[in-house]
């Protein structure tokens, strides 16, 4: 467990206490509500870990830099974007991969579009976000946010 | 039959990726179980935050006024509304699909669309991370790409609102028995 696991999970902690103090039966209530809401979506999100466990499995970082290649040119940020938006990795991991491509002369906009596309757009969770929101949302939600990630790769390519 | 076609409706995506997993496990099961583990660690990793989000979906469930949340964060609420969305998204951790729950919350108390989509935007930026960030891209890269990724939050929202129309909102807004999902 992180110091983030352990603060969201003191914090959450803390508010449930004094929710308790407060209000003994509107705690009850409250704990009751969020079990059950755990309990009716706990099997999916065990599918969508396993479904990310595959992708990680299956998708190495070395296949991401053979099909990126070079990351010159102007078409660089587009694969960019279709890689890092379609990989499930951890945010974790794409730095030190950004940072090879850097030093293998990728272009700015080509990594900033890869580091943004990679947590921004979220392919392996759009089961989840149909399931709650429907398939409109997710999927126009989807889309901008990989155009995004192209266009804010582009000013970062310009800026810097 | 019925009640194990209503569970699979549910939970559909476990058939595929079940069906995957049978595939690796026959011609490569090396890969097949390197992939479990990496599922489980994920999960393992995430489950406090997971559990963090659902009593935080409880006590928001119970304590927080439909009002209150009209106000700050309902379809009058504006450019703040969309602000705080996106300063709450900088904060949140975890996985994406942890934060859904917390966002149908929302939605259901009264929250505009704009709000919940802005929290999505900005969950991308990760506190955390950005140490890593610093040292391995330097200050400035770091301040344009967050800047941005903050930034996105303000474009994103209203445009995808009008996307989905008015009418999508309706599904939270129907008086259903309270925190069900």
């Amino acid at each position: 467990m992180t110091v983030t696991d352990s603060a969201i999970l003191g914090v959450a902690g803390a508010l449930l206490v004094v929710s308790g103090f407060l209000n003994r039966q509107k705690t009850v209530k409250a704990v009751k509500i969020g079990r059950k809401q755990f309990g009716n979506t706990l099997v999916f999100f065990v599918a969508i870990f396993a479904a990310i466990g595959l992708l990680e499995a299956l998708v190495t970082p070395a296949q991401i830099q053979a099909v990126l290649g070079s990351g010159r040119g102007i078409f660089a940020p587009l694969v960019a974007a279709l890689i890092g938006g379609l990989a499930a990795g951890p945010p974790a991991a794409v730095y030190p991969l950004g940072k090879y491509l850097l030093a293998q002369h990728a272009s700015t906009a080509a990594v900033g579009t890869l580091l943004i596309a990679w947590v921004a757009v979220g392919t392996i969770s759009l089961p989840a976000e149909v399931r709650f929101f429907g398939a409109r949302f997710a999927f126009t939600r989807w889309g901008a946010t990989l155009v995004l990630s192209i266009v804010a790769g582009i000013v970062m390519g310009w800026l810097l | 039959m019925r009640r194990l076609e209503k569970w699979l409706a549910k939970n559909w995506l476990v058939v595929p990726v079940g069906l995957v997993y049978a595939w690796l496990a026959v011609t490569r099961p090396a890969t097949a179980a390197r992939a479990l583990k990496l599922a489980a660690t994920t999960f393992i990793d995430t489950l406090p935050t997971l559990i963090a989000v659902f009593v935080l979906v409880g006590l928001l469930a119970v304590w927080v006024e439909q009002r209150f949340v009209v106000k700050h964060l309902g379809e009058g609420s504006g450019l703040k509304g969309i602000a705080i969305g996106a300063g709450l998204g900088t904060v949140l951790h975890g996985p994406l699909v942890g934060v859904f729950p917390l966002l149908e919350g929302l939605l259901r108390k009264g929250a505009r669309p704009a709000v919940a989509i802005a929290i999505v935007s900005t969950w991308a930026i990760k506190l955390p991370m950005i140490p890593l960030e610093l040292q391995l891209f330097g200050w400035k890269f770091t301040i344009v790409r967050e800047g941005l990724l903050f930034a996105s939050a303000f474009v994103l929202a209203p445009l995808i609102e009008l996307a989905i129309g008015k009418h999508w909102i309706e599904r939270f807004r129907e008086p259903a028995e309270e925190g069900a999902l």
